[in-house]
């Protein structure tokens, strides 16, 4: 009994959190679910290490640096290195360091989740500004309250509606829209088929259009406009009249008619499939146990879309404690699990998180640069390449080589003696503390999870 | 410097806080601060010390081979037949492994003393425990206080670590400076090999590295890029470093990949030529400063005498060092040989330890910088003093310097 009570704090602490952490693995042993459970409380982020008013900020100085170029001063400075980089790099190694010393990685796993679910990335300056700021300002808030209102905070922050092109996006009988420009689809495109129904969630294109008009006009503040910086409702590029989408109208009413069209998505059964399908895919398996999913979408159900109660479900249910670790740790999953692994202390070492961040661009999982809505693959296939293990190989032997504590103290601090046979043999044989380290990082017990 | 130090002390502060601690940890009477800290010369070229860590256990056999000794071809026989045509004769019955090229020619200049049946003071057969003694070089290991640190710190010097954080060995009061090229270095191919054997039972993990490696060794650029992370690269960096004016005054570099539990003879053979490679690279770059220089390459312990089942050997207890360098005053093996006699061997199996790597490098201590007897004492407190002469007598054109 004991040592199944044991397998169940390694299942908790690796596979719905980020691998052990100090006495991590202890506090999970007491009641592993509890330990869980526990945790579902919103992230804090620092906001004056970004937010949607300083992403905004850090625009307006590329313009105004930009235009000092052009009056011939800053020659040979360029915008990224000079403003965009340190800005992004600090977001970037902030929310690391928030993964590696939390005492909640079970919220963070889902807000890494969400985060990827929501997925925004492109190349321009102003995207790389503002990605790092979606969940940050808009899921984090929202990570365990009524999916309607993280869909809501989300499709309406200027990260989403820049990167997929709604914030000039106006009916065709809007005061706008008359004179100039029309509709772009792109956002609500990707409302129906990334983020609630899925693409076989029974939508046609003409939903797509009508979701479209209902949140045309949906926009971001520009200089002229008042503060605070953020999303604004541009009540003359808005589509006038009453929309029908999935067989529902929804009469005119400004911005509340984008949203009432959100919230009836958000407790839609093809939403609490979809979504459902794709966290239980995410933490437990690539083919997840049906009933698993089914427990889950009747709590949707029941409860309009509340993710803690969602969640809740999964964490009780049990197919979700296979003793079979069926999932590879994706990138991130794997370098965090690393540095907190090798982190006993409350503070986490700056190089660390450096080697960290290059550990992901390394590996290919660079935050926010998915490069497509869809985000990166929640399969073990995207991560099981054999130039991927390669790059891991690498990676931890950069890693290993930066810290001397010993294979068996960080062993048994974050598996206590569940290791395999095999396993422990070779840490024990390794010729070195970081060959043991390396080899303990590569075990197929810190791959999976 | 891609990982120096990031604190920064008032050097005075420091040495009076290494000072006030000696004392009171020494005999508080008899020392003053000048009787620790010594007088460094401040005049170029300076005298260099380079420490080589093996880390892995060096099979001390079969790089400096007792070629006359009756016993050796009854335990070794495989591994040793193959090289002992073409080992460089040493005299006295030994023979270099014929990959040392670098160090015959040291040995030819009377630049070069291999030491034999040494131990690191470890009763102890874990790698860890050996290494952390090895390092530390205190009667009990200290993980935050290592030989080479104590020794700099009463020379008041510098010191620079090639490695991505501080080894033990450097460890103290002094704050060495650390080094290392800022690109991902490609594993030793040693790990390589323990992944394989560590996915054995993992049949998705164990396809994927199978995949990986043959990918990698048909990739011809991956080769180049491994070359900057070469311990004859690395060594040539570190040596131009404390080539450079004000440069550090001793180093502390580490070659893993030693353990060679199977399938030794051509792993030995690439290891001993990346150590003699790094070794000429130290020559090379140290230039001018090679003459002032004493190289120290020491491991944790020594191999089993009796070739094990997979053409490789186990953990042992003696190994060798080597003292090169043109400050070395050599040509000749030095420590006496224990036999490989079965009565002769410790607990049985194992080389039987006749000396001390501490005593040697003390002895090092003494005549290459010039350390008292009080601070000799403080870097090694367990360990006495001997007699051989390992450093050349300083020349009368040194002395006009």
């Amino acid at each position: 009994m004991a040592a199944a009570k044991n397998n169940r704090a390694i299942i908790a602490v690796n596979r719905f959190g980020l691998g052990a952490r100090g006495n991590e693995l202890s506090d999970a042993q007491l009641n592993p679910e509890q330990w869980l459970l526990q945790q579902l409380v919103s992230p804090v982020f620092d906001k004056s290490i970004g937010d949607t008013e300083l992403a905004f900020d850090t625009i307006a100085k590329i313009k105004e640096f930009r235009d000092r170029r052009r009056d011939g001063e800053l020659i040979g400075q360029v915008v990224s290195t000079e403003i965009v980089k340190p800005y992004r790099r600090s977001l970037l190694i902030d929310s690391l360091a928030i993964s590696v010393k939390t005492d909640r990685p079970f919220a963070i796993r889902l807000l890494d989740f969400f985060s990827n679910h929501f997925s925004v990335s492109a190349p321009t300056q102003s995207m790389k500004i503002l990605s790092p700021i979606l969940e940050r300002d808009a899921i984090a808030p929202n990570l365990f309250g009524q999916f309607e209102d993280l869909i809501i905070a989300v499709e309406q922050h200027p990260a989403m509606l820049v990167y997929l092109n709604n914030t000039k996006s106006v009916g065709p009988n809007s005061p706008i829209g008359k004179r100039t420009r029309g509709l772009n689809e792109n956002l609500a495109r990707e409302i129906l088929e990334l983020h609630t129904l899925g693409v076989d969630g029974g939508y046609t294109l003409k939903d797509i259009r009508q979701l479209a008009m209902a949140i045309s006009g949906w926009s971001i503040t520009n200089d002229r406009d008042a503060k605070p910086a953020g999303f604004r409702f541009r009540i003359k590029g808005h589509e006038p009249g009453e929309r029908n989408i999935l067989g529902k109208s929804y009469p005119a009413g400004g911005v509340t008619q984008g949203q009432a069209v959100l919230r009836d998505l958000a407790r839609h059964k093809k939403t609490a499939q979809f979504v459902s399908y794709k966290l239980a895919q995410h933490l437990i398996a690539d083919e997840p146990p049906k009933e698993l999913v089914a427990a889950m979408v009747s709590t949707w159900v029941k409860t309009e879309g509340n993710i803690k109660a969602v969640v809740t479900s999964l964490v009780k249910h049990p197919q979700s404690w296979d003793s079979q670790s069926k999932k590879l740790k994706t990138p991130r999953e794997f370098v965090v699990s690393a540095c907190r692994a090798v982190s006993h202390s409350k503070t986490v070492d700056q190089t660390l998180l450096n080697v960290a961040l290059r550990g992901l661009n390394l590996m290919g999982q660079k935050p926010f640069g998915a490069g497509s809505p869809a985000g990166y693959s929640n399969l073990n296939r995207a991560w099981s390449g054999s130039d991927a293990l390669m790059k891991r190989i690498d990676w931890v032997n950069l890693l290993s080589n930066k810290t001397r504590q010993t294979p068996q103290a960080v062993a048994g601090r974050i598996y206590d003696s569940t290791l395999s046979p095999l396993t422990v043999k070779l840490l024990a044989g390794a010729e070195s503390r970081a060959q043991g380290l390396a080899l303990l990082m590569l075990s197929p017990e810190f791959q999976r999870r | 410097m891609a990982y120096e130090n990031s604190k920064k002390y008032d050097r005075r502060d420091l040495l009076k806080a290494a000072a006030g601690s000696f004392i009171a940890w020494h005999s508080p009477a008899a020392l003053s601060l000048t009787d620790l800290q010594g007088s460094k010369n401040s005049l170029k070229p300076q005298p260099k010390l380079v420490w080589i860590i093996l880390r892995g256990a060096m099979d001390s056999l079969h790089a400096v081979l007792p070629l006359s000794d009756p016993d050796l071809m009854v335990h070794r026989k495989n591994l040793v037949s193959p090289v002992k045509n073409s080992a460089f004769d040493l005299g006295g019955g030994f023979a270099l492994h014929p990959a040392f090229k670098e160090l015959s020619y040291l040995y030819k200049q009377q630049q070069l003393i291999p030491v034999v049946a040494t131990e690191s003071g470890a009763k102890s057969r874990s790698h860890f425990r050996a290494q952390d003694m090895l390092e530390s070089g205190l009667p009990e290991a200290d993980a935050d206080s290592g030989w080479l640190n104590r020794a700099v710190e009463v020379y008041r010097g510098d010191s620079l670590a090639v490695a991505h954080t501080l080894p033990i060995g450097l460890r103290g009061k002094q704050l060495a400076k650390t080094w290392y090229p800022d690109v991902l270095r490609p594993a030793q191919d040693d790990l390589y090999e323990r992944l394989q054997a560590l996915y054995d039972n993992d049949e998705l993990l164990s396809r994927q590295l199978d995949e990986g490696l043959k990918n990698r060794r048909l990739l011809t650029g991956i080769q180049k890029s491994k070359n900057q992370f070469s311990f004859s690269s690395l060594a040539g960096s570190c040596a131009t470093m404390l080539a450079e004016e004000d440069g550090p005054d001793c180093a502390m570099l580490e070659i893993a990949g030693w353990d060679t539990h199977q399938y030794q003879l051509g792993r030995l053979h690439g290891k001993f030529k990346e150590l003699d490679e790094g070794i000429a690279a130290l020559r090379e770059k140290l230039a001018g400063q090679w003459d002032k220089t004493v190289v120290v390459v020491s491991t944790e312990f020594g191999r089993t005498v009796v070739e094990n089942g997979t053409k490789g050997t186990d953990h042992g207890t003696a190994s060798a060092m080597f003292i090169a360098g043109g400050a070395v005053a050599g040509g000749r093996v030095r420590g006496r040989w224990p036999g490989l006699a079965a009565s002769q061997l410790y607990e049985g199996r194992d080389l039987m330890p006749t000396s001390d790597t501490r005593q040697w490098i003390r002895a090092i201590l003494s005549q290459h910088w010039n350390l008292n007897s009080a601070q000799l004492d403080y870097v090694f407190p367990s360990i006495k003093t001997m007699d051989a002469q390992l450093i050349r007598r300083p020349s009368k054109s040194d002395t006009a310097v």
